[in-house]
């Protein structure tokens, strides 16, 4: 392998398809080569609704990439989402053989197997399996059990599965660019690796990336995932609702959003707003920061729902992070803030190099964290190349039959 | 070899080895029993039947028979089935002798050619005669050898599975797939052999290892439960200090158990764990653990372990099961009753039963007199008691009297699939009795699943939408001719079905829901509207009927709160550029629709 590797990200999101290349130098440094995006079309809540017309978009993204970047795009990292995403939590045990005493990779193999051995629906498949902490007879919250001696080793994993068709029909529509699908990653996953640092992720930290379509969150708590899931509302749902309440255009509604809209009742300047190209049509700024808080609220709500029945929340002593497009949203942090009770901030990717303006914005979380989850993915397999990666790729497909 | 003459005169356990014996039929049969007497049979004493003389000389078991001697002259069947037929009942005497006195057959053969289809059912209709506790292990052709013998293997199938105790079939294709595709033909063949050697093997020990929780005929028998069913076998043995795990893992990827999928769909699956005196509790419990994994929560597990010296410092796992096969999975439901009652006591508990003995179950469930035997057979197997007399002398057409009879279920379902087509009236009334017990239990999976929708109605209106769109065509078709038969009728069926669309509701997320009922549209229709027709049974509802009875009242009140909604669809609108897109519920609110105006 060459000093350097080239890593691609690939986001087809519900408001923008973005492709990312990256370079991870061999002392691990991430440069940012190029940016392609292209407004999307015909991607619904995180997922393509019409294939012809996302790749249409993604060869727009894709070669305005590849031009900034000067480097010919072959495989790509996926970015998925969506709400049939959903994710549990595992243990798994087994008991080290007497002998040996000595816990081996092969053990951890194994634990990592029956802890993935959970009933998912049959309709679903993995996308991840994360592994929390390992407990070496009893003892708890052990890193790294290779070489302790002990008699039974559990592992706690993080599963994280979605509806395989769906998300093959987010590859298919990728291959038939044509790009090969590296390796799928699901969207907060992502992200996290590089809006969270390590201090966060130890400290407790719940990511929430408001996007177009889907609001995407994974929580962590002591360096593990605890918890990740899907929400399948985005800033598009409130565009859609500011025009079915004042009756405008989605596209006049998402301008309002944008430039007037708060999502705060709190700091706002009452007064009349006029909505441009509708010939003296007004509408309260109140009302308008009504609707967008209603929408805010629940959904937010409904990330932290899940998250408060766990008990999670007083752990995460880092507080919240909203990234994502949407969490440009004026006054959405003032909301979160609310509802969790936790400090909130917002971020965008940092510690790149390159054209950086760029990726301190929120919108561009997902993606550049895939480059990132590329990077360490391959720090934790330094020796399988690609052509394994791919045999492996195979065998997954065609090994079933045996 | 040498293996085999010691077992023949070894030091078998005289209490299993009374009563046991493996018969290979055919060419495949015989194959099947080389591979078990190479492999070294512990326990049983092999048996081989066959027409081709040649063949039998190169078996190795002890015993042969040849079929037909003066018929063929030592020469095969040639595919004819009749022939096969014919050279068994040639050396009637011999295989009666030979089967006479055994607690336990185990027949193993390949349906499809002349020997197998045709000289088998022959033979389990003698063990039957003789009261011999009968399992059959038969090997379905490869569907690339024909339509033709297909069929023969079929219509064997048919003829032993009413003979014997318990059928397991096996099917060549899918044995095909089990089976890495560059492997030599010899290769492929000595693996499927293989199989069922060990899945014999494996019955045996597990029926007559002696054990600390035994498994018992019954057990057995409630593991292959279901006729005509689709039999998976997992058998697994490891040494070693992770041996319990390895050998359940090993089990489990036995091909006929498809890497333990297919245990979620077994109603009942029998589990053995054996190993020697070092086997821990903890073992036995990790692979139970395991297996729980595996199999559904409504499954019953059927577990027996026991220690077994031979098997010194390793341990073996056996799980058997079965899951209804593609044919049966329709005609199941009215079966399953009458194979319950047909099953044996079984008696007391496990450990009691420890001490007496399978054989004395086999027994049991096999009354000894021939005579009565046949009634008994001809009960079980619901013949119609005026031809059980005839089952010893007239044997074909009584065959083809009864291959009818579970064909018939099949048809009605075939029917009802088809349901806008009036039904027969004729032909229905014949099945209300049973019918009729079925239908009081639906009224109460009715007001669950009817819950269960109200719940559910929110969630996918596109399901709904299919569904009611059903309804509205059934309604149009239905207030043409009168309903009330093909009310009872249309109970029967939908019972299975209905019961995976239950399961479907509850068990599973919106989004798969949908595509579930979506699929199941009809049988879904059929179970909301039988109730209220069966009550009202003769004057057709019309939906504006005037509600007088409650119960009544209930049923098409409920209809029109399912076509409102349907209606409230469109202007309900306020979802704009969401209203295509799945829907997002949470706690039974479409989110898709504004905060703003639900709040308010």
């Amino acid at each position: 392998m060459a000093s350097s590797n080239i890593y691609v990200g690939l986001e087809i999101g519900t408001s923008k398809v973005c492709i990312v290349v990256g370079e991870v130098r061999n002392d691990g440094a991430i440069k940012i080569l190029g940016v392609g995006q292209h407004p999307s079309a015909g991607v619904r809540k995180g997922e393509i609704v019409d294939s012809d017309t996302v790749q249409t978009c993604l060869h727009d993204a894709l070669s305005r990439a590849e031009e900034r970047s000067s480097v010919e795009v072959n495989t790509v990292f996926l970015a998925v989402t969506g709400s049939h995403v959903k994710s549990l939590n595992n243990r798994g045990t087994i008991r080290v053989a007497d002998e040996q005493m000595e816990i081996t990779t092969e053990d951890l193999e194994e634990v990592k197997k029956i802890a993935r051995d959970v009933p998912i629906p049959k309709e679903n498949g993995y996308i991840h399996s994360i592994i929390q902490h390992y407990f070496v007879d009893g003892q708890d919250k052990v890193l790294n059990p290779l070489g302790m001696l002990g008699q039974k080793l559990e592992a706690d994993y993080h599963i994280i599965h979605g509806v395989k068709t769906r998300i093959q029909n987010t590859i298919r529509c990728v291959r038939d660019v044509p790009l090969e699908v590296e390796d799928i990653v699901f969207s907060p996953v992502a992200a996290a690796q590089v809006v969270l640092n390590r201090e966060a992720k130890n400290e407790g930290a719940l990511l929430i990336d408001v996007g177009g379509g889907t609001t995407d969150y994974i929580c962590f708590v002591d360096g593990a995932v605890v918890a990740s899931g899907c929400v399948a509302i985005g800033g598009d749902h409130i565009t859609n609702d500011i025009a079915l309440v004042l009756k405008i255009p989605l596209a006049r509604a998402e301008k309002l959003k944008v430039t007037h809209g708060s999502a705060s009742l709190k700091n706002f300047e009452p007064g009349e707003i006029a909505i441009e190209g509708e010939s003296g049509k007004t509408v309260e700024q109140e009302l308008l920061n009504q609707i967008m808080n209603a929408r805010a609220t629940e959904l937010l709500s409904v990330v932290a729902e899940p998250l408060e029945k766990d008990g999670l929340l007083p752990r995460l002593g880092k507080g919240v992070f909203l990234t994502g497009g949407s969490s440009l949203m004026k006054g959405l942090d003032e909301v979160a803030s609310e509802i969790f009770g936790i400090p909130v901030q917002q971020s965008g990717s940092a510690s790149m190099s390159g054209p950086s303006a760029l990726f301190e914005n929120p919108q561009y979380a997902t993606p550049v964290g895939l480059i990132r989850y590329a990077q360490l993915l391959d720090e934790q397999r330094p020796k399988r190349g690609a052509l394994s990666k791919l045999g492996q790729r195979f065998e997954k497909i065609f090994g079933g039959g045996k | 070899m040498i293996e085999f003459d010691q077992a023949d005169s070894g030091e078998i356990p005289a209490e299993a080895s009374a009563g046991v014996k493996v018969i290979g039929v055919g060419g495949a049969g015989a194959n099947v029993l080389d591979r078990m007497a190479l492999e070294g049979s512990d326990d049983a004493r092999l048996l081989t039947l066959n027409t081709d003389v040649r063949a039998l000389t190169t078996s190795v078991s002890s015993d042969k028979i040849q079929l037909g001697a003066t018929l063929l002259k030592g020469m095969g069947t040639g595919g004819d089935p009749s022939l096969g037929r014919q050279a068994a009942l040639e050396a009637v005497d011999e295989i009666r002798e030979a089967v006479r006195g055994n607690g336990m057959l185990f027949l193993c053969v390949g349906l499809g050619g002349g020997t197998g289809s045709g000289a088998a059912p022959e033979v389990c209709r003698i063990a039957r005669e003789e009261g011999v506790f009968l399992v059959v292990f038969a090997t379905m052709p490869f569907s690339f050898e024909g339509e033709r013998r297909m069929d023969q293997a079929k219509e064997a199938l048919d003829t032993i599975s009413r003979y014997a105790n318990a059928v397991i079939t096996f099917d060549n294709d899918r044995m095909g797939e089990l089976i890495v595709p560059k492997d030599g033909v010899a290769q492929a063949f000595a693996a499927a052999d293989k199989i069922i050697s060990q899945s014999i093997r494996a019955t045996m020990n597990v029926v007559f290892r002696p054990g600390i929780i035994r498994i018992g005929m019954d057990d057995l028998l409630a593991a292959l439960d279901a006729n005509d069913s689709r039999c998976l076998f997992g058998y697994g043995i490891a040494k070693g200090d992770n041996r319990s795990l390895e050998a359940i893992e090993q089990a489990l990827k036995c091909p006929l158990l498809d890497r333990g999928k297919l245990l979620n769909e077994a109603k009942s699956v029998l589990v053995q764990v054996a190993g020697g005196d070092s086997m821990t509790l903890y073992e036995v419990q990790l692979v139970m653990e395991e297996i729980t994994k595996h199999v559904g929560s409504e499954t019953q597990i059927l577990f027996g372990t026991g220690t077994d010296q031979r098997l010194s410092n390793s341990l073996s796992v056996t799980v058997i099961s079965s899951i209804p096969g593609p044919d049966a999975a329709k005609r199941q439901e009215p079966e399953t009753t009458t194979a319950e009652d047909s099953q044996p006591v079984s008696i007391g508990g496990p450990g009691l039963a420890a001490s007496s003995g399978a054989a004395s179950i086999g027994v049991e469930s096999a009354p000894v007199s021939p005579l009565a035997q046949s009634i008994e057979a001809a009960e079980e197997d619901e013949i119609p008691p005026s031809l059980s007399g005839e089952v010893d002398a007239v044997s074909e057409p009584e065959q083809e009297d009864e291959s009818e009879e579970p064909v018939n279920p099949v048809d009605e379902d075939a029917d009802e699939s088809v349901i806008f087509e009036p039904l027969d009236e004729e032909e229905k009334p014949a099945y209300s009795p049973d019918t009729i017990p079925v239908v009081p239990v639906l009224p109460e999976q009715q007001t669950e699943t009817g819950e269960a929708e109200s719940d559910e109605d929110l969630r996918n209106p596109i399901a709904r939408a299919m569904e009611s769109a059903n309804e509205e065509h059934d309604e149009s078709d239905l207030s043409g001719p009168v309903a009330s038969d093909s009310d009872s009728s249309g109970s029967s069926g939908p019972v299975p079905t209905e019961a995976s669309g239950v399961e479907a509701v509850t068990d599973s997320s919106q989004k798969i829901t949908l595509s579930r009922m979506v699929s199941s549209g009809n049988t879904g229709k059929i179970k909301t509207r039988t109730p209220d027709e069966g009550e009202s049974s003769g004057p057709v509802l019309p939906p504006t009927t005037p509600p007088a009875m409650p119960k009544d009242d209930a049923e098409p009140s409920d209809e029109a709160r399912q076509q409102q909604e349907m209606l409230q669809l469109e202007p309900a609108a306020g979802k704009g550029r969401f209203a295509k897109t799945d829907p997002t519920i949470v706690d039974g609110e479409d989110l898709d629709v504004p905060t703003f105006l639900r709040k308010k």
